[in-house]
């Protein structure tokens, strides 16, 4: 994925860990030690399934940042 | 280790029908199949007055979350846009009518973090998350499932013919759960029968609590008693006896049965279209398809409730504070704006969420296990008894219930 498309963020006061987003997109999505999720670099699925994992969070902690919120 | 042919099958099947009197209370005597209702209230309008069962022509009294509360209003939502703002609006939709407090007298489900709310069910939740995120999977399988699944396949192996509802998927979860927590294999079966009697199960884990208390070991009961809840000034407190029963029941009641019948709706499924069945079982990687597709075509709960807490206009319905408002997943995961051809099994479709397991921040805590729980079940099962087939003089198996949807039994012949 070039990073003109934009890479996920998480919101990690919404995000509780449900692990559903690496379900869907397990080459993109880990969890850290307080298992909260966390985007793996370089993310490691194409667009559309990132894109999928983002609509299933539950808890709407994931959206599609831009290239200039990465920093 | 478990000895599972030492299971009481009578008493097993008593208590794992759906036709059962242990099961009637959720509905388990609903034999129509709601989906053709379902859809055409879906068609006419996304929110309608009423519950779920009433709305399906279902006359007797049915008891689920969110019922009966006969004193309130209660609407009932039906497309996938509508239930999934709901679940996503924890402030205006709760999942509990009151503000629990956070010392409680009596354990039970009532008091647990599924009738919690806010911050409270975040730090409640965040206690067992670690044990049941994906990662955490193989640890299920190695410890409690694996050996438990083919023990039960050893069982029946030799016979040629079974019947897996209750046989094999119901007593994966129950004895996966219980084994997990520590409980002896003799008690698994009193745990399920005694799940609407709080005091009791309290008293079956009370001895174990102490023991692990003193001597942690690797299972669920150790992570409750070495949990840490942090209060809202960053106070760290253990949990009490009372909150570890509390979670306890309901890990046991969400861990015993709901895997059970969705495990036997996939294999249903499955029996029902051979040529399927011989794709997943010369191509392996189609079972999580298969699975996650039996959880949106027919979800075992299709129905979640929740609370509203202010006057709010929902998808053209005004909805008053204090009334319930019924999410039919079951209904929002057949949504023709969200599927083509929604009700065809099709595991092959395009992968996109379902609310199979709810959502929003009370979604299922134990989907990952229970996910586990089906694709080892299941894989085993083809890996073990070859040219598996539904009993061609046996009973059919029909989908029934209303709030906890299953197979009336699954009789199967092989070899």
């Amino acid at each position: 994925m070039s990073a003109d498309q934009g890479v996920a963020v998480v919101d990690r006061t919404r995000c509780v860990g449900s692990g559903m987003c690496i379900v869907y997109a397990p080459g993109t999505f880990a969890h850290d030690a307080e298992v909260k999720a966390v985007v793996l670099d370089p993310p490691g699925d194409d667009l559309e399934t990132i894109e999928t994992a983002i609509e299933a969070c539950p808890t709407s902690a994931l959206r599609l940042g831009g290239e200039q919120e990465e920093q | 280790m478990t000895t599972v042919q030492g299971l009481n099958r009578d008493r097993l099947k008593e208590l794992f029908d759906l036709r059962s009197s242990y099961n009637t209370l959720m509905g388990g005597d609903f034999q129509t199949d709601p989906y053709p209702l379902w859809a055409r209230l879906r068609a006419e309008a996304p929110v309608h007055d009423g519950t779920v069962h009433r709305l399906s022509g279902y006359s007797g009294e049915a008891f689920f979350q969110g019922l009966p509360f006969p004193e309130v209003p209660h609407f009932s939502a039906f497309t996938f846009a509508a239930c999934d703002a709901a679940l996503r609006d924890e402030v205006t939709f709760a999942s509990s009518p009151t503000v629990l407090g956070e010392s409680s007298e009596t354990p039970g489900f009532e008091t647990s973090m599924l009738s919690m709310n806010g911050a409270m069910h975040r730090r409640y939740r965040a206690l067992v998350q670690p044990s049941f995120v994906p990662a955490k999977a193989g640890w299920w399988i190695t410890k409690w499932i694996e050996e438990t699944v083919q023990l039960l396949v050893d069982g029946l192996v030799d016979q040629g013919r079974a019947e897996l509802n209750v046989d094999f998927c119901a007593a994966i979860p129950i004895l996966t759960i219980t084994h997990s927590f520590g409980i002896p294999i003799e008690q698994a079966l009193e745990v399920r029968a005694s799940l609407s009697q709080p005091a009791k199960i309290a008293a079956m884990l009370a001895p174990i609590v102490a023991a692990r208390r003193e001597d942690p070991q690797d299972d669920l009961i150790s992570v409750l008693v070495q949990a840490e809840l942090r209060d809202e000034d960053g106070v760290h407190q253990r949990l009490s006896d009372l909150e570890i029963y509390s979670f306890a029941i309901l890990l046991l009641l969400a861990g015993s049965g709901t895997t059970w019948k969705q495990m036997g709706i996939v294999l249903t499924a499955l029996l029902e279209r051979p040529e399927l069945l011989a794709a997943v079982r010369s191509d392996r990687s189609l079972l999580r398809p298969a699975i996650e597709e039996a959880l949106r075509w027919t979800p075992t709960d299709p129905m979640f409730s929740r609370h509203v807490t202010r006057d709010t206009e929902f998808f053209g319905k005004h909805l008053p504070a204090g009334s319930v408002l019924h999410l039919c997943l079951g209904a929002a995961n057949r949504d023709p704006a969200r599927w083509d051809r929604p009700d065809e099994f099709d595991p092959r479709r395009p992968v996109k969420r379902s609310l199979g397991f709810g959502g929003g921040f009370h979604i299922c805590l134990g989907m990952h296990v229970a996910r586990a729980e089906m694709l080892v079940g299941i894989g085993a099962l083809l890996d073990r008894l070859p040219n598996l087939r539904l009993d061609p003089d046996g009973p059919q198996p029909r989908y029934i219930g209303m709030y906890e949807r299953g197979a009336t039994e699954i009789p199967v012949v092989f070899g």
